[in-house]
């Protein structure tokens, strides 16, 4: 193998890390928004709807993370 | 012209029997992000029984939530000074603008995501006094939820304490409340007003009418 090919094996290898981690992450936001789901039955007060746009806002950033990590890198 | 309408001015009757100084006269609607309100309207929790109802709702003083901020804060800094820690090592570290980008929009999308966590965690571990019990709900972590509850009437020994600078100059404290029996114990931590929270339950297991 010659030193760009394992250059540009090792890069693939580190973008399909990166893609892999940001499909974990994006998983974790969907956890926090189906929790802040699960809390807002428990306690149901008017100002928890904030929190529920924060969560659905975070789990957009991190799907947009996402899709932005497989097109451009 | 004739009168169509006329408006009741009969006050319901709740608010007609509540005396003076009492907590229902002074029932407000609880206010975003509250972390004491006595007889608050607009609240419900899980296994609230229809007369049951919530005299003193609290979580932790606001305060708890600064260090996280303050934290959250610093870490937005560090996409900033980071290049230039790079630029100290170029033979070693060159990183093309696409993982630059991605690496920095990651990087904010993951404070975030550290601080909603937190405010969530502080936002739904509460502690709830009804007429007829104490509720203490506990988020330990995103999957890990604790759920207790005691009878006003188990209520042997109830004490408080007030720690340090900040405890002292924003008043607020934990609050112990000893139950009779196997049933748990329970600690209400960093609560504002602690020595009133005391009066309160207090009042409520002496089954007077509870006035401030």
């Amino acid at each position: 193998m010659t030193p760009d090919t394992i250059q540009s094996l090792s890069w693939l290898l580190i973008k399909i890390f990166t893609i892999v981690g940001f499909g974990i992450y994006a998983l974790f936001a969907g956890v926090i928004v189906r929790q802040e789901q699960l809390m807002a039955k428990v306690l149901e007060e008017a100002s928890e709807n904030f929190l529920k746009v924060l969560a659905f806002i975070h789990l957009g950033a991190a799907l947009f993370l996402l899709v932005l990590a497989i097109f451009i890198l | 012209m004739p009168t169509l309408f006329e408006a009741s001015h009969e006050e319901s009757p709740k608010a007609k029997s509540a005396p003076k100084g009492s907590l229902r006269e002074k029932a407000t609607s609880l206010k975003a992000f509250a972390s004491y309100a006595l007889h608050p309207k607009g609240l419900h929790f899980e296994t609230q029984e229809k007369e049951e109802e919530i005299i003193l709702f609290l979580r932790q003083h606001l305060i708890f939530l600064i260090p996280w901020l303050v934290v959250g804060v610093f870490l937005c800094f560090v996409p900033v000074v980071f290049p230039f820690f790079l630029s100290a090592f170029p033979d070693y570290f060159s990183l093309s603008p696409s993982y630059v980008i991605v690496g920095t929009i990651f990087w904010y999308v993951a404070v975030f995501g550290f601080c909603l966590t937190k405010t969530i965690h502080w936002y739904f571990n509460i502690f709830i006094v009804t007429n007829e019990r104490i509720v203490d709900i506990d988020f330990i972590n995103l999957l890990h939820k604790e759920f207790s509850e005691a009878q006003v009437t188990r209520i042997q020994d109830i004490s408080y304490n007030t720690k340090g600078l900040l405890g002292t100059m924003f008043n607020f404290g934990d609050v112990s409340i000893q139950t009779a029996g196997e049933l748990p114990n329970f600690i209400f931590e960093g609560v504002p007003k602690p020595s009133e929270v005391v009066e309160i339950i207090s009042d409520i297991s002496d089954g007077k009418e509870v006035t401030l």
